[in-house]
């Protein structure tokens, strides 16, 4: 008997344990009468991602008021050091989707923040609180943002909210407050053309912002680069096969590619791929379109600057025993590449800039920070930025191609360097006989016009063999 | 009818029948040709060029040569002449295949080069060296370097032994000081001999001159010519040249050939065809020259 | 890209141009002033065509706006009721070609090329630093949008590695950043390339305004789900210039009017089906 009761007691203790241990486990939400949803704020960093403490912020608070309750007002407590001082909040209540009409006022006093509804908020309802212009303490580090309520039986704790990861403020940060402070910089802004398309403070975030984004820009066409000039040269050389169907597939690949928009090729490219199970990485995607795409281009500059060597030079080295190989890679490639190179540059600036319409697909490219940043700020400056960006490289390249191209210009009117010094008689007779020997290289005697035709030897003796 | 025999009758020949036997043609040859050049010729000796009922046609339409035969033999020094036009740059770009033949046959050494495989073409290309009239030097290179590509890329000399032969092809044309110039730093005199530098470096079996001196200003052609006959007098080249050169011709040809309307009208010794043309197109030609 | 910076160019120098042309109307042409009952109650103020109440908005935002198929006209909600307003206040209504979501407040805060934005643009404080906005005239919510069939919860989608696609500028993208801070948020031109890129895989998810999710996933992108709605609450309004606070009232004695007389609630019904 007192064998059994004794068990019995024990069998009830521990069945009182168990429902305790479970009402511990269901229980957290019923324990509030407002359940603390979640707390986040806005990314304050300019260009950045990252909550900078002591910086104006938006705190986004929502709880829920369970069943049978009501809740008249809350109380929002921030860590020492965040202040919610003139911040504005917007009271939203709202049914499922619905909004409810629920009003109020908020009351900031440094660290705390008093909302106090004009009625109770009924149960089932979510609160959310948007606290613009708070700012979390200068500090950093994760945030907890706790406080009270109240419902009918008085003042409540809340849970705490998930911590918020802050960061002490950047010298960036420091510096575009110290352009705000300016009185210069004020006086600069308030004309509405500098101030929307070079305001200081923009531009110096800008700059590191949009700095990843350039160099990405960077790395896709450098990248892609070789790889176009490499596909440019076969297919170059295809365009100018001796087999038909090789040169049709040439003539297509450059035409279409040449005669669509890249934009289009985009878009093909990254929603078509997909969808076709293969899935590249966004970058790597970049790099293959700007690649495909300037190979086109190059493969018309590569053949017209293969067909541009005169016919003399195939001539003469297929009379020196050169066979077709021979002849392109030690005669008319070096030359074909010296004549080029100024257009090669030039392909090279726009495919530069034509990874700009990656933005348009995700690509994080340097247009990519620029919109964002401009989204983010209503401002142009994020552009301007971006433009100087762009400038940086193409600037140098079309200094060079100029460059190029005046000392190309002059080596062929009989200049350029010497290994020894000349002598003068030489060198005018240089300067004389080039033009008349260049106006005579193409001609041969019994031949009409139609033989003159930049067709290399070998491609026509083929042919007719 | 002698195959060989002068003043081709000009008919375009489409059939032309295949090339003779090898030993009865360069007897044949031999008889003929002996008289019509100065040439030592000696006894069993071939042609190195056989030109059998050449036949050029462009475009289906225009016909520049007219069942043209010639020989020319080891060492010979032919000089080619003609109103432009009359088809003897095109004869001489068919021996190169740069032309290639409609009809007829072209046998270097005895070796049929028409139809041949594009890898056989570059084969007998080598053989045959040619400086053109434009200089055709490749820019990018200098005269040095012009020189030795012939020999490293196609007969796959060392690059010191190609070195040594440029260096001694352009000292006997008198280009020692200009071997680091490229092309366009030379005079367009100074660009030809880089060229034949080129192409007696390659010791071909028979050089071709197309008009050599023709792009030339008239002051600087004393110096190619002077580079021509060296080579004609003390080398041992087999030379076809094509030129407007009258006393060149008189003074280095050991034959020449007198072309017209895709013929050759008229050939013998320089004095014959000079002094004693046998035919009124060749004198009226001369006449119009002088 | 171009197309915008040249647009944002001419933008710009419209500003200059509008600016001369107030200069010169003195701002006492009562052409250029509202007559209506709804501009009665309002003060004085300027538009850019006279007689018209020029409207510029994103076009891909369907069921507010879009382009009609074979037209290309402007159509949605919001067309209806700037039509509606724009007869409130006596005024033909003029509708400018689309532009990129995130130009159409600087747009309006430069002057010079419309008088409003209309664009299921929500009342934000930020926005309202930029340029006045009207009283809400619809509520709306946020969602979270993935493909059919995919595994991924609001959980996974806030992961390294995850591609969330939004439209510039538009509180879907705050939210997203704010809410998956973990996940890659891209911002696009237009939420149907969004659309676009969660159906062939490019993006693991995209955040947008729940009618504009619920409105195409219904008509148009059938393969597209709505994974959450995130109730937020929030209200559209109308963007006008802080230049022009005339404008704002007249705007906001007309939508109380559309609302009183039964117009607004015709609208509703038309595009979503019933009153929101």
């Amino acid at each position: 008997m007192s064998r059994f009761r004794r068990g019995h007691v024990v069998a009830r203790s521990c069945l009182f344990v168990a429902l305790l241990l479970a009402a511990a486990l269901l229980m957290p939400s019923e324990a509030y009468a407002l359940t603390t949803n979640k707390a986040t704020a806005r990314p304050n960093e300019n260009g950045g991602s990252n909550v900078i403490g002591g910086l104006a912020t938006r705190l986004t608070w929502e709880g829920t008021v369970e069943d049978g309750e009501s809740v008249s007002s809350v109380t929002l407590v921030l860590p020492e050091g965040g202040t919610f001082a003139g911040s504005s909040t917007k009271i939203t209540a709202l049914d499922g989707l619905d909004r409810a009409a629920v009003d109020g006022f908020a009351t900031a006093n440094d660290n705390q923040l008093v909302v106090v509804f004009s009625q109770p908020v009924d149960e089932g309802l979510l609160i959310r609180l948007e606290v613009e212009g708070m700012a979390f303490p200068s500090e950093g580090g994760d945030v907890v943002v706790s406080g009270t309520y109240e419902n009918a039986s008085g003042t409540q704790q809340l849970a705490d909210s998930k911590p918020i990861s802050t960061i002490a403020n950047t010298s960036l940060q420091m510096l575009v407050a110290t352009l705000d402070e300016m009185e210069a910089v004020q006086a600069w802004n308030s004309n509405p053309f500098l101030g929307m398309f070079f305001k200081p403070q923009l531009l110096v975030t800008a700059f590191s912002s949009l700095l990843p984004g350039w160099l990405l820009c960077l790395v896709i066409v450098v990248v892609a680069y070789p790889f176009a000039i490499a596909l440019g040269l076969v297919f170059a050389f295809m365009k100018i096969s001796r087999h038909r169907l090789v040169r049709a597939i040439a003539i297509v690949y450059i035409n279409v590619l040449r005669g669509t928009p890249l934009f289009l090729q985009i878009y093909i490219m990254f929603f078509g791929l997909p969808m076709m199970n293969v899935n590249i990485d966004n970058n790597v995607l970049g790099v293959i379109v700007i690649a495909i795409n300037a190979s086109a281009y190059l493969a018309e500059i590569f053949r017209a600057g293969i067909q541009s060597i005169p016919q003399g030079q195939y001539e003469a080295a297929s009379s020196l025993g050169m066979s077709y190989f021979q002849t392109m890679f030690n005669i008319i490639l070096p030359q074909t590449i010296r004549r080029v190179i100024p257009t090669v540059t030039s392909d090279f600036i726009t495919s530069y800039k034509d990874t700009s319409l990656l933005s348009s697909v995700g690509v994080m490219e340097l247009m990519m920070f620029a919109k964002n940043l401009t989204s983010v700020s209503g401002n142009m400056t994020p552009y301007v930025a971006a433009a100087i960006f762009y400038l940086i490289v193409t600037l140098p390249l079309i200094k060079v191609v100029t460059y190029i191209e005046n000392r190309m210009a002059h080596a062929e009117r009989g200049g350029g360097p010497r290994p020894k010094a000349g002598e003068r008689s030489a060198v005018e007779e240089a300067a004389s006989d080039d033009l008349a020997a260049a106006e005579l290289s193409t001609h041969f005697e019994g031949l009409g016009e139609g033989q003159l035709a930049p067709v290399p030897v070998f491609a026509r003796m083929a042919q007719e063999v | 009818m002698a195959l060989f025999g002068k003043g081709s009758k000009g008919i375009a020949a489409v059939d032309v029948p295949p090339a003779m036997d090898a030993e009865r043609a360069a007897r044949l040859g031999y008889t003929h040709d002996n008289k019509l050049s100065k040439h030592a010729f000696m006894e069993g000796e071939h042609p190195v060029v056989r030109i059998e009922h050449l036949n050029k046609t462009f475009d289906g339409q225009t016909q520049v040569l007219r069942d043209v035969n010639l020989n020319v033999w080891n060492g010979e020094i032919v000089v080619v002449l003609g109103p432009s036009g009359s088809g003897k740059s095109t004869m001489l770009r068919c021996i190169n295949l740069l032309e290639t033949p409609t009809a007829g046959h072209i046998l270097i050494e005895d070796e049929e080069i028409t139809g041949r495989k594009p890898k056989d073409v570059a084969l007998i290309r080598r053989e045959l060296g040619m400086v053109f009239q434009g200089f055709n030097l490749f820019p990018h290179l200098t005269a040095l370097e012009n020189v030795m590509i012939g020999q490293t890329k196609v007969l796959k000399k060392s690059k010191e032994e190609a070195r040594a032969e440029a260096v001694k092809q352009l000292t006997a044309v008198g280009l020692a000081d200009r071997m680091d110039y490229k092309p366009p730093q030379l005079s367009g005199g100074q660009q030809q001999r880089v060229a034949i530098a080129r192409a007696v470096a390659m010791h071909p079996k028979v050089l071709l001159f197309d008009e050599p001196t023709s792009a030339l200003d008239p002051e600087l052609v004393r110096d190619v010519l002077n580079v021509m006959k060296d080579l004609a007098l003390h080398g041992d080249m087999t030379m076809i040249v094509v030129t407007h050169e009258m006393g060149f011709a008189r003074d280095v040809a050991d034959r020449v050939v007198f072309m017209e309307g895709g013929v050759v009208v008229e050939q013998g010794l320089p004095e014959d065809v000079f002094d004693r043309p046998k035919n009124v197109r060749t004198a009226q030609f001369l006449g119009s020259i002088e | 890209m171009s197309t915008i910076s040249r647009r944002q160019f001419l933008a710009t120098a419209a500003l200059s141009l509008g600016t001369m042309g107030l200069v010169a109307c003195g701002g006492a042409s009562s052409g250029d002033t509202g007559t209506d009952t709804a501009a009665d109650a309002a003060a004085e103020y300027t538009l850019v065509n006279e007689g018209k109440l020029t409207c510029i908005s994103n076009l891909y935002f369907p069921p507010f706006e879009s382009m009609d198929e074979t037209t290309g006209e402007p159509v949605g909600f919001d067309i209806d009721v700037s039509k509606a307003l724009a007869e409130h206040m006596g005024l033909e209504v003029n509708w400018l070609p689309s532009q990129a979501f995130d130009s159409l407040v600087p747009t309006i805060k430069a002057g010079g090329t419309a008088d409003i934005a209309i664009a299921g643009m929500t009342i934000t404080d930020a926005r309202k630093a930029e340029v006045d906005m009207s009283d809400p005239y619809v509520d709306s919510n946020q969602s979270v949008v993935t493909k059919v069939g995919s595994e991924d919860t609001l959980d996974t989608l806030n992961a390294e590695g995850k591609k969330i696609a939004v439209q510039a500028g538009t509180t879907g993208a705050d939210w997203a950043t704010e809410n998956l801070p973990n996940a890659t948020i891209v911002p696009l031109d237009d939420i149907i390339s969004a659309m676009n890129g969660v159906l062939t895989g490019s993006y693991d998810g995209l955040v947008t305004d729940l009618p504009v999710a619920g409105y195409q996933i219904k008509n148009s992108f059938t393969d597209l789900q709505i994974l959450e709605p995130i109730p937020t609450g929030e209200q559209y309004g109308i963007a006008v210039s802080k230049d022009n606070p005339g404008l704002t009232a007249a705007i906001n004695q007309a939508l109380a009017d559309m609302e009183a007389d039964g117009t607004m609630a015709a609208i509703e019904t038309e595009w979503f089906g019933a009153e929101v």
